[in-house]
């Protein structure tokens, strides 16, 4: 069984936030809900201070907090290590939410739900449309799923994740400069193991004792 | 004009901070689903299901059946309604039973759940009060008066919460609360004698509340910079007016000079009430304000 994870190459990100917007088509969020982010900051002083630019997304931690966490059993880990909400199991307690060191989950509530991406001007054509394609469930949390449907679809047509488009995570795919690399960690082989080998790859805030899956390198 | 300043509420913060996505978690970040909007039924469950169990535990001492029914009605209608209030999904709070062996939450549902019939028993039975059966609802009691900081001391992510003293501290508030409630219901049931026999109780209680409010501040300021600055805004920052006034002036100086005044045993009723007034709205800040303060490292 393969271990999803994904590599993501900050010194080639442009912070052009593609995989942010990819992310947004994919799943129909809502304004202000965000699957993907880029973080920018700055380290150390003038003159010898540098850009951080730091593209995040759920960690999919094999240590999950959320999992832990969770009362129902509604966020759990798949056989492949994506870490997945089922929205009829969940009863929006949000301890999930709180628990998770990332912040990388959201409530989904009527108010989110009746967002407009143009204020007072009813949901556009595109918006409804993403409400029957994507539905989400009022007083559940939601969260990235490594675009789950695109992987399972992929595989059943035979495809390889990582490799071709269709079966590979929107961010990804959509990413114009190749910064992110997804894959099986499971498999020595994989271009996601080979590159944190050879560019020794680092997990996000390591400290918080989760081991995610997605890792950086530089 | 119009349109653009609502553009800009829907893309940014609720908050308007001004925080724009890029920035998000890129300083200490405040935790506001246990506790903004929604989150104050949390609040408010965690409260009332720790002075209906603090009730319960010390009328077990006395035998005292008025007691233990008012404590069970408060911990699980107050506490129990309010929780379910707070969920997305009230009608699949059933599922809450699913995972005791790795959730909080979920062996809080078991140990209500226990408490409620156990407690009913109690209550039903003219027998109820031997030792076996006041021992089991005794621990029941001290692990619901714990449930609520319990859930909020094993999230690792918040120091403010993960702090060793939370858990001491929710255990002496409980007690300290519910021996103060047990007091008032003696004075107004005309049992002076008990009421100031029970002096010894509250001064005993109110010294080590005190002791615990500070090493909890003393200790999560210490632990690192993230419960630090938990402490900072606690102390320093949006929440120093609730913490000096209600958990400094309500909680602790009026109690303190209330119990001074009835040193002894010298008890009267109003004072006892003005007490037990004080003590519940210091309860209700110490809850908020460590609620409020929690604040998550930032991510680079």
């Amino acid at each position: 069984m393969p271990r999803w994870g994904m590599v993501i190459d900050v010194k080639r990100c442009i912070a052009c936030w593609g995989c942010t917007i990819a992310c947004k088509e994919e799943h129909f969020l809502p304004p202000r809900v965000f699957f993907n982010r880029v973080l920018i900051g700055e380290t150390g002083k003038f003159p010898t201070s540098s850009k951080l630019i730091y593209p995040i997304l759920c960690n999919h931690c094999t240590d999950a907090a959320c999992v832990e966490a969770c009362p129902t059993g509604a966020t759990y880990i798949r056989e492949d290590g994506i870490v997945v909400v089922d929205d009829d199991k969940c009863v929006g307690c949000r301890a999930c939410l709180v628990s998770c060191p990332y912040q990388q989950r959201t409530y989904y509530d009527q108010k989110v739900k009746e967002r407009e991406y143009y204020p007072g001007q009813g949901k556009t054509e595109m918006e409804l449309i993403g409400e029957k394609l994507y539905p989400l469930k009022v007083g559940t949390v939601i969260k990235c799923n490594f675009c789950s449907e695109r992987v399972d679809e992929g595989l059943k047509k035979g495809l390889t994740p990582g490799t071709d488009d269709v079966a590979t995570p929107a961010c990804v795919i959509a990413c114009p400069v190749g910064a992110r690399v997804f894959g099986d960690l499971s498999d020595p082989e994989s271009e996601v193991s080979r590159l944190i080998m050879e560019k020794k790859g680092k997990q996000l805030r390591k400290e918080f004792g989760t081991e995610p899956a997605v890792y950086y390198i530089d | 004009m119009k349109q653009q300043n609502e553009l800009e509420k829907i893309m940014f913060h609720p908050t308007g901070s001004d925080l724009k996505p890029y920035e998000w978690m890129m300083r200490p970040t405040r935790q506001r689903e246990w506790i903004d909007d929604k989150g104050i039924f949390l609040w408010l469950a965690f409260f009332f299901s720790e002075i209906g169990a603090g009730l319960y535990f010390v009328s077990l001492f006395y035998e005292y059946r008025a007691g233990i029914v008012l404590g069970w009605l408060i911990t699980l209608i107050l506490g129990g309604l309010i929780h379910v209030l707070y969920l997305g999904n009230p009608l699949r709070a059933w599922r809450m039973i699913m995972k005791p062996k790795t959730s909080e939450l979920s062996r809080g549902i078991w140990i209500i759940g226990v408490f409620a019939a156990l407690g009913f028993l109690q209550i039903i039975t003219s027998g109820g009060f031997n030792m076996v059966f006041n021992c089991i609802m005794g621990i029941l009691c001290l692990l619901i008066i714990s449930h609520g900081f319990a859930t909020m001391n094993v999230i690792r992510a918040l120091p403010a919460w993960s702090s060793t003293m939370v858990l001491p501290l929710s255990l002496i508030s409980g007690i300290w609360v519910g021996s103060q409630l047990l007091q008032m219901m003696f004075v107004l049931g005309g049992s002076s004698a008990l009421a100031s026999g029970m002096e010894v109780w509250s001064e005993a209680f109110f010294l080590i509340y005190l002791l615990c409010i500070l090493l909890y501040v003393w200790g999560t300021f210490h632990a690192n910079e993230i419960g630090k600055t938990s402490i900072d805004v606690q102390l320093n920052g949006e929440l120093s007016k609730i913490f000096y006034a209600g958990v400094g002036g309500l909680g602790l100086v009026l109690p303190a000079v209330l119990t001074l005044i009835m040193w002894g045993g010298d008890t009267h009723g109003f004072l006892i009430f003005l007490r037990l007034v004080f003590v519940l709205a210091g309860d209700l800040a110490i809850r908020y304000t460590i609620m409020k303060s929690a604040v998550y490292k930032p991510l680079i």
